[in-house]
């Protein structure tokens, strides 16, 4: 079957069984590797991905769904060369040990950022909690997308000519309820 | 600049986050074939046939193999050579292998599986260490069901506990703990024209693995390379044979083609090794000053039915079975069993773990009998330099839990905990616990522990460490990129690294044992300070120096400083040939030179002589009404010698306490009859990020004159604590104590509502 | 290989059922795929039912009514204005469910239609009497939710039909006073229910509870309503002994199993002990805690 979708920006078409599992699309036939699979159940959270901005997992996806969808994988992360704020942020915290689940880590760190710009760490760790790391205890990580979520935030903040809707106002309705 | 010290960022978390890293998992190469295996399915039965014809008729299918296709002698074992690669006459456990296929898809491949027909006679099972050591018990081996009796006493050992005025006598329980890496066992395996086999693995030990393919599958060692990338974690669990004898044997009948196995989560959980569970009977004994005097243990391991890692285990759990205290009387047995339940082995901890809740919980027992402060009962018989420890062999070494627990007592967690405790919200309950523990490092006597480094500068003039040690995760690769930076002066881009492989590295030892750091860092310091000399050498020739002095490494090149001159390291590595290049370099870790007259059943592995300590505090809040803990404050203070990275040592300290809150609070595996209920991450639970509190860690510093820049391993000692920290926080809130682990919201809930302890609330489910 | 279809209307999906009767619907995908992976399901085709529009979105109707289309995910749930406002009880439960990517992706009528005694989802659906609305090619049918769910993951869904949204009536007389969830789980986030409990109480100023909605998860066989618990509290002040009283109600109805997650004597202890916990979240008008 013929599927038609935007992977990392690029326009894909790829045949394939409509019944293959996205996470293998991803990883055997397109040899986009930085997709982990880590449970096959949806209960690790390695294999995130973005489709349509929002954090899915690909290892509960079946390729036919993606049709004229926007993924995004962990390849498809950062500008060309630039590392992504909280790839940044993930390598100077600490954040990274065997690194198996940090592509993932990282997918939902930022599906969070882009949903909630000013998280608290309790916010963070609700963010990240379908992602299991068995090797950092979390604290680093959490340390890193509090970091990234801080520079990204000044970043726009300096933006001269940053619209009202990029700025970040802390409590301005929109950004989320917290607890 | 990498300089030793200072927490430089590690090297591979770009490659890491970026998900450009290739783990094992990720190679796929060009017409491969995929390799799978049947498994038993019951936990102890006899083989009567095995029927393969109709999955060898499967249309993709490449070959369906059984143990009448392995060549050699069919057995693996690191120390004991007692498990087939694929099963003959009997399966002792749930998952034992009995045929292997390889097909051209996965789809394939797990039809071929299930075409597969065994014809097995059940056979009745022991799944109970102290169970299978009865007379009547089901033999899981011939030979009996007793792997291993060990004994270590020192003094007057048990009888000392007749001149003790107090003595506290206490049962405890711990579990099976899965490694749960991310990654599971996997790897790929080809055959070369010339015949020999290669493998790309995710694996603790490429070297080991080469002797364990080779006989147990008749293979020149030397006609196999293993080579290990960056593991997605391993802890342990990856220390031995898991997928290698089966790829190779897949490799050897696939037609030339690479066959990739990778275990699916449950098969990780089904097939692969655990920490070990025990059963453990103490009995401290003290004088009225609180003095320790006498300490007598039975300690039961299930090691399940082969013997792997057991009697080693059991050994290291038995040489800490004292603590880091000084007991001068001690009687330890240890029974080493084989049983039907899933194999044992190898886990951060090794062993440690198990009976370092043992004697803190006896510790506290203590405490309270004598109504003295725990902490003060602690630093009274901590260990100090020069005092024997439990096993009798003196602390020559640097000794550091009377540090830690002194630095744990000026924290606020403890000095404000009656107030922290005071302040809990409504249906809340909250306690405070603190542990003491140390983690040895190396394998001990019996066996060198050694490493060989080798150095080379790049005809590009980079400097090229050839590591013979796998990195799992825990960074040891970035300390050696440090400490090569450190001595040559160069910076990040000037350094590179090549991966354990046994056709490039060489024989470094495992990646176990708290070692990696220690033993492969002192060889690399040996091989970078011969490789300065070389190019001090080198550069005195292009300078026309008298002789190489007053010369200085800089980054890219060496300087010559009198005149300022400097020569490009990419020059010098441009002018000479390889031998020139390259510096080997080897070392081998001190052991005990007063080795007691006990320990005589332990063929390798007793006694050791080098240790990290550590002493934790848990703050934990009990729901009245759910019975839930929540860790909500912690503290780990951690003596490893000096601190090559700080980072990577908080990084350590956290993945550990991290770990062991999983171990001491969720993680249950459910076994029925040798077979896993819950063999999956939806009902074996681990901590999520919403489990775990911010952990705090402290380093208290001191110096290892043998240890690469002062340094000791601290990946282990961190897991060691939180069970006996957190048991006794619970304990201290609800005001019964809890000894077995894990330790669930029931039994919590039952020793709130006043009930007989819960420790059956599970009732048949646990072992 | 099985086809998977993904129509874009109702009408395209009578289609697929009538090509192919035997296809599973696919809603997120959270629990199908997870039960084909265990070999629990194997269906010879796949209809995805998220690109429709009828079964989409959440809108508040004439009589302000609520309606929740079936594919509406979790997430979307979370983060509706409408929801967050009336149904505070909905958030908490659905908040707590799986994590953020399960959330992403698992929907409402996916919860429903599992119909597991455990689903978060239920309990608050049920103390809010969640009416559905089930639709086939002929016909349109609703029915209480608590009508439609009949044993574990098993439901009153015909051959051909599919859920198309459930629908919320106001909770007046509740929104200013207690709309109480909690479970209790293994651990805080990727956590099946070991139990649960929803809770809506309607307390007068002098402290009496005027109405009560109670739903546990987890300790039956469906989701357990208990009105001899809910009899215990209306009437009464909120104090620790009426609600002690409850909770012995509560037990009596309830008939757990035990589990690779908990055993039966901690759920019936817990799904008791679950209503004391109202003590605290009491609204400033209720009476002094008297624990």
């Amino acid at each position: 079957m013929k599927i038609s979708f935007t992977l990392n920006g690029k326009s894909t078409e790829v045949d394939v069984a409509p019944d293959r599992r996205v996470v293998d699309l991803l990883r055997e036939d397109l040899r986009l590797t930085g997709t982990k699979e880590g449970c096959g159940a949806g209960e690790c959270g390695a294999c995130t991905i973005l489709v349509n901005g929002e954090s899915r997992l690909s290892c509960l996806m079946l390729a036919a769904q993606l049709e004229g969808r926007c993924v995004t994988t962990i390849e498809g992360i950062g500008e060309e060369g630039r590392l992504h704020p909280v790839q940044e942020a993930f390598i100077e915290c600490g954040a990274v040990q065997c690194g198996f689940c940090s592509p993932g880590m990282v997918i939902s760190a930022v599906d969070l950022l882009g949903r909630d710009p000013n998280p608290g760490r309790g916010e963070i760790r609700r963010g990240l909690s379908g992602n299991l790391c068995r090797c950092t205890g979390y604290v680093k990580i959490v340390d890193a997308v509090e970091t990234a979520a801080r520079r990204m935030n000044a970043a726009s903040d300096v933006k001269p000519d940053a619209g009202e809707k990029e700025r970040v106002v802390p409590g301005a309705p929109g950004q989320g309820q917290r607890r | 600049m990498l300089e030793v010290g200072y927490s430089v960022p590690r090297f591979d978390a770009r490659s890491k986050v970026t998900g450009e890293e290739k783990y094992a998992a990720d190679c796929f190469p060009e017409g491969f074939a995929w390799g799978g295996v049947k498994r038993a399915g019951i936990a102890h039965a006899k083989i009567v046939g095995i029927e393969t014809a109709p999955a060898r008729a499967l249309a993709g299918v490449i070959a369906v193999l059984t143990h009448q296709d392995v060549p050699g002698t069919n057995r693996q074992g690191l120390v004991h050579k007692d498990q087939p690669v694929l099963a003959a006459e009997k399966v002792r456990h749930w998952g034992d292998p009995v045929a292997l296929v390889i097909a051209e898809s996965r789809e394939t491949l797990a039809r071929a599986l299930s075409l597969i027909r065994v014809d097995l006679e059940p056979l009745p099972g022991v799944f109970d260490a102290e169970q299978a050591l009865r007379p009547q018990a089901p033999l899981v081996h011939e030979s009996g069901n007793l792997l291993l009796k060990g004994e270590i006493r020192a003094g007057k050992g048990e009888d000392a506990l007749g001149e003790c005025e107090i003595v506290v006598e206490e049962t405890f329980e711990v579990p099976f703990q899965e490694h749960a890496f991310i990654e599971t066992e996997n790897g790929v395996a080809w055959q070369e024209a010339d015949g020999t086999i290669c493998m790309h693995v995710s694996s603790q030990a490429p070297f080991r693995d080469r002797f364990e393919i080779a006989h147990a599958l008749g293979i020149d060692p030397l006609k196999i390379r293993v080579s290990s990338p960056y593991l997605g974690g391993g802890f342990g669990g990856k220390d031995g044979a898991t997928v290698q004898c089966l790829l190779a044997l897949a490799a050897l009948n696939s037609g030339g083609r690479p066959v990739k196995m990778s275990w699916d989560r449950e098969e990780s959980f089904v097939a692969g090794y655990k920490r070990h569970p025990v059963r453990m009977y103490y009995r401290l004994g003290a004088r009225p000053d609180g003095t320790l005097h006498g300490l007598h243990c039975r300690l039961y391991w299930d090691t399940g039915p082969y013997a792997h890692l057991g009697g080693e285990v059991m050994e290291l759990g038995m040489e800490h079975a004292g603590g880091p205290y000084r007991i001068p009387n001690t009687e330890i047995e240890g029974w080493c069993v084989y049983t039907n339940n899933p194999i044992s082995g190898a886990m951060r901890g090794f062993g440690v773990c198990q009976v370092s809740f043992a004697f803190e919980r006896v510790m506290d027992l203590l405490a309270k009998k004598l109504g003295m402060d725990p902490l003060a009962l602690r630093i009274k018989n901590g260990l100090r330099r020069g005092d024997k420890n439990c096993c009798g062999v003196t602390m020559v070494h640097s000794t550091g839990i009377v540090p830690c627990l002194e630095a744990l007592g000026r924290h606020r967690l403890w000095t404000e905990r009656d107030e922290w405790k005071r302040s809990a919200g409504p249906f809340k309950r909250r306690g405070t616990g603190i542990a003491a523990v140390l983690n040895a490092m190396g394998y001990g006597r019996g066996l060198p522990d050694s490493a060989i480094a080798r150095v080379e500068l790049t005809p590009e003039g980079k400097i090229r460490v050839f590591c013979g040690v796998v990195d799992m995760g825990q960074g040891n690769s970035n300390a050696f990129l440090q400490i090569a930076g450190e001595i040559l002066c160069q910076d990040s881009s000037c350094v590179e690294l090549v991966h354990p492989d046994t056709g490039r590295t060489h024989p470094s030892g495992s990646s176990s044992a708290g070692r990696t750091t220690y033993t492969y860092g002192n060889a690399l310091i040996r091989a970078c300070e011969e490789l300065k000399a070389k190019l001090f050498h080198r550069t005195a020739l292009f300078l026309m120096l008298d002789e190489p002095r007053g010369l200085a490494l800089a980054p890219g090149a060496v300087r010559h400083l009198p005149t300022n001159r400097e020569v490009p390291l990419a020059m010098l590595g441009k002018s000479f040939p390889e031998s020139d290049r390259v510096c080997i370099s080897e070392y081998v870790m001190p052991v005990a030179q007063d080795v007691p007259d006990t320990g005589k059943d332990f063929s390798i592995g007793f006694p050791h002589v080098l240790f990290s300590h550590a002493a934790h505090i848990a703050c934990v809040e009990v729901d009245e009404l759910t019975g839930k803990v929540t860790v909500e404050k912690y503290l780990a203070v951690t003596e490893g010698g000096r601190i090559i990275n700080p980072q990577g040592f908080e990084q350590q300290v956290h993945g550990a306490v991290g770990q062991g809150i999983g171990y001491a609070l969720m993680e249950r595996l459910m076994m029925k009859d040798g077979r896993i209920l819950n063999p999956d991450f939806t009902n074996y639970i681990l901590p999520t990020s919403l489990d775990l509190p911010d952990l705090d860690s402290i380093a208290v510093e001191t110096v290892e004159p043998t240890g690469p820049f002062g340094m000791k391993g601290i990946g282990e000692v961190g897991i060691n604590a939180p069970l006996p920290a957190i048991a006794s926080a619970i304990e201290d809130a609800v005001g019964a104590a809890v000894n077995r682990a894990p330790i669930s919201a029931a039994c919590v809930l039952h020793a709130l509502s006043g009930r007989e302890r819960a420790n059956d609330a599970d009732g048949g489910v646990q072992r | 290989m099985r086809n998977v279809f993904q129509p874009e209307s109702l009408p395209e999906l009578w289609r697929v059922f009538e090509a192919h009767p035997g296809a599973s619907v696919c809603a997120g995908g959270t629990d199908l795929l997870v039960k084909m992976r265990s070999a629990m399901m194997n269906p010879e085709s796949i209809a995805c039912v998220d690109r429709i529009p009828d079964l989409r979105g959440i809108t508040t109707e004439e009589g302000g009514m609520l309606r929740i289309g079936a594919c509406a995910t979790h997430g979307q749930i979370v983060s509706d204005p409408a929801v967050r406002r009336m149904f505070p009880i909905l958030v908490r439960a659905v908040e707590n469910l799986g994590s953020p990517p399960i959330r992403n992706m698992g929907t409402i009528g996916g919860n429903i239609c599992t119909a597991s005694p455990a689903g978060d989802t239920l309990p608050p659906l049920y103390a809010l009497g969640a009416e559905i609305e089930l639709r086939c090619k002929a016909a349109q049918r609703r029915m209480l939710l608590k009508d439609f769910i009949s044993g574990p993951g098993k439901t009153c869904l015909r051959q051909g039909e599919i859920l198309a949204s459930v629908r919320l009536k106001p909770p007046e007389g509740y929104y200013n006073n207690i709309q109480h969830f909690e479970k209790v789980g293994q651990r805080n986030a990727l956590a099946c229910s070991i139990a649960s409990l929803a809770a809506l109480l309607q307390v007068a100023s002098d402290g009496v509870v005027l109405k009560a909605a109670l739903a546990w998860g987890s300790v039956a066989p469906v989701v357990m309503t208990c009105p001899d618990a809910e009899k215990e509290l209306i009437g009464k002040p909120l104090t620790s002994e009426t609600l002690r009283r409850a909770a012995a109600a509560a037990r009596q109805c309830a008939n757990p199993i035990s589990d690779v997650r908990a055993d039966r004597d901690y759920r019936l202890e817990v799904l008791g002990n679950l209503l004391m916990r109202l003590l605290e979240v009491a609204p400033e008008s209720a009476p002094a805690r008297d624990y």
